[in-house]
């Protein structure tokens, strides 16, 4: 720890000394915000959709769970988040998140200028990113016009870990020729909730 | 002698590519200009000069408050559990991973792509301390697997099309010859899916740094940086001093441009934030979490009067994806880990002029470069005061500067330029040799220079300095037989 102490005070140090003859100049401040037009809902499905996802919509909460019982049939188990409410969970056998076909989890919030989804570290991290098929729960009432205003809304009280998802995992590193599901989930559901 | 050499590695190499492999050159060139049409369309989408130019200012405000920032930035990290490491060189960096491997008793270490562990060449030293190395983005997979240096920022295996590709993976893993992209990545991901539910750690680098929350940002696409954050018990995230952002609502704006900059899209696929090992209460999570925060150069780089600003680089390839330059070889004819128009003015930076000034000349100074920059580097500006140090300093050939001290002499004399323009119509032999120094290469690929007939100053005197020339000067310039590449309208 000694060399790393020294080590700090010397490359602070350096910057100084390297910094001695520059005026310092200030922030900024804030990139004037954009006003996507629309309901933002509306706008979050169009562009996730573009961005390779599924999205669906409910006016009840009923309507939802009879969707997510048809929806299910397709998995052979499930990776649920800690903070998925049980009437949200499908009725499949859990499994551990590598070996679980479908990951459940449910988003803080949602972007609709980017089409992105914010998840917590809380409910767990695996099960975001090891299935092949990821199904995100997010409440309309959640899902923010902008990037700026969805990270300000949890900037109070951050996780471990936050993670912004705007789609299907994608590589384009073969013969620039684009594949999904390379390492995270090849399928991203997203459901919005009344 | 060997300066003479060291001149001329970047004109070698590329020599060598373009002539023994030009299917190098075709892939390179689709890539790149597929992804620069892009982010001309998502900068076409904002207001992009606004955002550039608060980018760049946010930059120069981290520049010029970087000591407060980082202290800063360290002790938000270390209140939220994370274990802070200080390293002065590429040594001291690997030392610290060094220290993990032994004491965490490391076998398997998966790594995301990171320019910063290319340039601390962390693997050699994890290998040698018997942990086996996993790259685990598709591309720096690829090269991982080739044992070649990646070739791009963001798209390590840019250089390699989709039949070198599979003719690597079917010696390396036995995939048929004729497999398609989807079953490559197929196979890719159950390699590397096994390594990373094995990992004892995970090494990451970081897009930008927090200073006001103690957040690592990282950018991808694929996932797997999610992964090596999230599956092994340690993540070390390699960080240099300069990627800091001062607050958290910093984030929005530079993880939406440098998106935007990179791979044309308004966000990329995954961020992770990342504040800490896992927290109380979370099922998972790596249990430590380092950041090592890398000098090697950097400070030195801030203190030179010009290329200071470099340090603004969010190292997203728009540069490299407009430049007509890097499109012709990809990125191994620079010879270090940044190439491009960023690395000709990073590399002399941080290697020093010796190594890597040659680099300054790898370019047509066209300026498209700086055109497609999120933070708006004068990436010309900076190639030219890199060439200016390279002449000062002698360092160029003793042929060119006999030739450029020539060339100064006769143009700022009127009569020794009249007399050299009269030796070259006689003479016009002499502007299309090609074993003429530094006109030779460009006469070995286009049409000889061929000097015209009679002086500029000729013709002018007899057709264009009338009353009517102002309206039609450019049809007489046309009839006067001169040709393009003809040197004398420059005559002052």
């Amino acid at each position: 720890m000694s060399r790393d102490e020294g080590a700090r005070d010397r490359i602070l140090e350096r910057i100084r000394a390297a910094s001695r003859e520059r005026e310092p100049l200030p922030h900024p401040g804030t990139l004037p915000e954009r006003m996507a037009a629309g309901d933002p809902a509306e706008r979050f499905s169009e562009i996730f959709e573009q961005n390779g996802g599924e999205t669906v919509r409910f006016e009840t909460l009923e309507s939802a769970w009879g969707w997510l019982e048809g929806f299910a049939e397709d998995f052979a188990s499930m990776a649920p988040g800690e903070d998925v409410p049980e009437r949200l969970l499908a009725s499949l056998p859990v499994a551990a998140p590598h070996e679980a076909e479908l990951g459940i989890s449910m988003a803080r919030g949602g972007a609709a200028e980017t089409g992105t989804l914010l998840l917590d570290s809380r409910e767990g991290r695996r099960g975001q990113i090891l299935p092949p098929a990821h199904l995100v729960w997010v409440r309309r009432r959640d899902i923010h016009a902008t990037l700026d205003r969805l990270l300000e809304s949890v900037k109070g009280e951050l996780p471990s870990a936050l993670a912004l998802h705007s789609g299907p995992s994608l590589s384009a590193d073969i013969g620039q020729v684009t594949v999904r599901g390379v390492h995270g989930p090849a399928r991203v559901i997203v459901a919005i909730l009344p | 002698m060997a300066e003479q050499r060291e001149g001329k590695a970047y004109r070698a190499r590329a020599r060598e590519i373009i002539d023994r492999h030009p299917e190098i050159r075709a892939s390179v060139t689709g890539g790149v200009m597929d992804l620069d049409r892009k982010r001309v369309d998502r900068y076409a989408e904002i207001d992009s000069e606004t955002w550039r130019d608060w980018a760049r200012d946010v930059k120069d405000h981290v520049i010029t408050h970087l000591d407060e920032l980082l202290e800063e930035a360290a002790a938000n990290l270390e209140a939220r559990g994370v274990q802070v490491h200080w390293a002065e060189t590429a040594a001291d960096a690997r030392r610290v991973l060094d220290g993990i491997v032994r004491r965490r008793g490391v076998k398997v270490a998966v790594k995301s792509k990171s320019m910063l562990s290319e340039e601390l060449e962390v693997n050699r030293d994890l290998e040698a301390a018997g942990v086996q190395v996993f790259e685990t983005d598709l591309g720096e997979w690829i090269v991982q697997l080739q044992e070649e240096p990646p070739s791009h920022l963001i798209v390590p295996a840019i250089h390699r099309d989709l039949d070198a590709i599979r003719r690597l993976f079917h010696a390396r893993l036995g995939t048929p010859l004729d497999a398609g992209p989807d079953e490559l990545a197929s196979q890719a991901r159950a390699t590397l899916r096994q390594a990373f539910l094995e990992a004892d750690l995970g090494i990451s680098g970081c897009n930008f740094l927090v200073a006001e929350t103690g957040t690592v940002a990282l950018i991808e696409n694929e996932g797997n940086i999610r992964l090596c954050t999230s599956a092994p018990p340690v993540h070390v995230a390699l960080t240099g001093i300069e990627k800091l952002l001062p607050r958290w609502q910093d984030l929005s704006g530079f993880l939406q441009l440098t998106s935007r900059a990179a791979t044309g899209q308004s966000l990329g696929t995954f961020v992770s934030l990342l504040n800490g090992p896992k927290g109380p209460g979370e099922p998972d999570g790596p249990e430590e979490m380092h950041v090592v925060l890398v000098d090697n150069g950097r400070s030195r780089v801030l203190a030179d009067p010009r290329a200071w600003e470099t340090l603004r680089c969010v190292r997203c390839a728009a540069c490299l994806n407009a430049c007509p330059v890097y499109r012709q070889t990809g990125g191994h004819a620079w010879g270090h880990v940044y190439s491009g128009p960023i690395g000709s003015i990073l590399d002399p930076a941080l290697l020093g002029l010796e190594r890597a000034g040659d680099l300054a000349y790898a370019s047509s100074l066209c300026g498209a470069c700086t055109e497609a920059c999120p933070v708006r580097i004068p990436i010309p500006d900076l190639l030219l005061d890199w060439r200016a140090r390279m002449a000062g300093g002698r360092r160029t050939t003793a042929t060119e500067r006999t030739l450029i001290g020539a060339y100064s002499r006769i143009m700022t004399r009127p009569r020794l330029y009249r007399l050299a323009g009269a030796l070259m119509r006689r003479l016009p032999g002499l502007l299309s040799s090609r074993r003429l120094p530094m006109i030779g290469s460009w006469v070995e690929r286009r049409a000889a220079l061929r000097p015209s007939p009679r002086t500029f100053r000729r013709i002018w005197k007899e057709e264009l300095s009338g009353e009517d020339a102002a309206g039609d000067a450019g049809d007489h310039h046309r009839g006067s037989g001169g040709q393009p590449g003809e040197e004398e309208e420059r005559e002052r």
